[in-house]
Parts: C-alpha cells; structure tokens; sequence
C-alpha cells in the first residue's frame, strides 16, 4: 500500500504544481514559439476565466484568481514532499470537489468557455472529459486523506 | 482528524497569504477585489439593423473577438480576426487598417460573450473611440441569414 500511496501522491501533487505554475507564471505554449513563461506574470487572463463560470460572486473573482494558484502550489508540493500530506491530500480532495462543482455548473448551464484547468497553457473548453479527469484526481485524493496519516498526528493522539 | 483539519486550514491560509503577497508586489498586480462592470451604455453596443447598414454600405469595419478556430469555421463576410485572448500577436498586421476615426464593430458570440467587451475596451485606450459591440454577434448575424463566410483570414 504504501507504494501505491507514494505513486498517488506524486501524480496528484505533480499535475497540482504544474497546474499552479503554469497560472502563476501566465504560461504560453503556441505552436510558433512552444512554451514561453511570460516575463511578467499576469492574472488578468486566469481571472477572466475564474469569471467565466459564474460561481464565485463578481467581486471575488480577482481574489480567487490571486490566492488559488497558490494555494494549490502549496498543498501539492507539501503533498509531494511529504510533509503534513494528509492535509494536504484533504486540501487537495476539497478543491477538486469545489472544482467539480464549478465545472458541472458550467456544463448544466451550457457555457462555451475555457476550462482555465491548467490556466492559459490549454486553450480546452470545459466539458465532460475535465469533468472525468477530475472525478479521478478527486477520487486520488480521498484515498489519500483516508489512508494517509500525518506522523505527528499519530503519535498526538496515541497520546490523548 | 481535527488537527489535519487544522492543517488543512492553515495551508489554505498560507497558500493564500503567499498569493496576496506575490500579487502585492508584481508589477501587473490585479486588484483584489474585481472591479464591477460598468453598466452597458446605448453608444457601446449596435443593434443588428444598424450593423447591418454598415456592413452593407462598407462604413464599418467588422473585427472578431472570438478565437481563430471560431473564426475559420465561420464569422461575419469581411470581418477581420482579432482573437483577444491572443491580441498582441494579432494586433500588428491589422493595425495600419485602422485608423482613429473609423467606425469599428467588434463581436464574439453569445449574449454573455465578454470577448467582444474587451476587444471594445482594449481598442478604445489604443484611441479608436469609434468602436461598438454587436452583441450575440455571430449567431445573431447567421440566424438572420446575411453573408458569412468560412476559413482563414483573407
């Protein structure tokens, strides 16, 4: 089991931080000029299409689009890392839920708009195939939030 | 479970500390909250008939806001390409076309289309004033069968 767990967490803390940093550093990848990082990042774009799926109330839209891509920096390296992986892995299970939600939202409301799933890199309208990848990494991630325990939890608790 | 939980939660307030702070100090920094939308005015937007006058007498000049691939499977008969997810790489070979004073029509597709808002918003601090959104453009125009056309930009 715990191979399976290490593999599950590369995977989902790997396509976490690739899918943060691609947002963060306003990634390009056109067919002239491959992948390009934009000298200065700019939210301008990933924000728009927070926006597009009509979830969060307008006023946030900017706030999602600054603080989310870090936050899943954060619980995906933390999960890779192994350090404080269980919460991470509930983090992690918690956005795809949130995730899901927003993508099943756009789909029932019949938007033809980006997915905004791994920022501007994919140009991807959202549909039922981001919808099946999610549902796997959300299932990823439970598995891990049910299975893994954070060390110094166990030993906390064994002492309560 | 409540001190992963806990973690859970600090890690969510951290990851958006960092994000705060990293949007605090880039030179592109959006602000925190979005800013609302101004409220439509009538001189922004044309309806179809008045497009279609101009689209017939050739006083206008008809852009696309939409993706290239939308555009190539079809758009409004004369209108140019001007994809404004991708403006600047696209902006260049159009611009000696341009001129301040021209009459612009810009459109994407669909009543909550924002494509074309921004094109209208982005040409405008460039300094074409003269610039208005056909709104629902493409669908509006193809249902109400007037001239399209199909493929890359002539």
């Amino acid at each position: 089991m715990k191979i399976v767990n290490l593999i599950l967490r590369l995977i989902i803390g790997g396509v976490f931080i690739v899918s943060a940093i691609v947002k963060i550093g306003n990634v390009q990848v056109s067919h002239a000029h491959g992948i390009q990082f934009s000298r200065v990042p700019d939210l301008t774009q990933f924000a728009q299409d927070v926006a597009n799926y009509h979830v969060p109330p307008r006023a946030l839209n900017n706030l999602v689009a600054i603080t989310l891509p870090w936050i899943e920096l954060l619980a995906g390296g933390l999960l890779v890392l192994g350090i404080w992986k269980r919460a991470s892995a509930v983090v992690i299970a918690a956005l795809m839920v949130v995730f899901l939600a927003a993508i099943g939202s756009a789909l029932v409301h019949g938007y033809d708009i980006r997915c905004g799933c791994f920022g501007t890199v994919d140009a991807r309208k959202v549909g039922v195939t981001a919808l099946a990848e999610d549902f796997v990494l959300l299932a990823m991630a439970a598995w891990l939030a049910w299975r893994l325990e954070d060390s110094r939890e166990r030993t906390t608790e064994a002492n309560e | 479970m409540a001190g992963t939980l806990r973690r859970a939660l600090v890690i969510v307030m951290a990851g958006a500390a960092l994000g705060l702070a990293a949007n605090a100090i880039s030179p592109r920094r959006i602000p925190l909250l979005t800013p609302p939308k101004a409220p439509p005015q009538a001189s922004d937007t044309v309806a179809l008939e008045e497009a279609k006058a101009m689209w017939g007498s050739g006083t206008a000049f008809f852009l696309d806001a939409r993706a290239t691939a939308d555009y190539q499977a079809g758009h409004i008969a004369g209108a140019l390409s001007l994809p404004i997810e991708e403006f600047d790489a696209h902006y260049p070979p159009i611009q000696p076309m341009l001129t301040p004073d021209l009459r612009i029509v810009v459109y994407c597709d669909g009543q909550e289309c924002d494509l074309s808002h921004r094109l209208m918003d982005r040409l405008r601090e460039l300094g074409y004033h003269n610039v208005r959104v056909l709104t629902n453009g493409w669908t509006s125009w193809h249902t109400a069968g007037l001239l399209t056309h199909a493929g890359g930009q002539p």
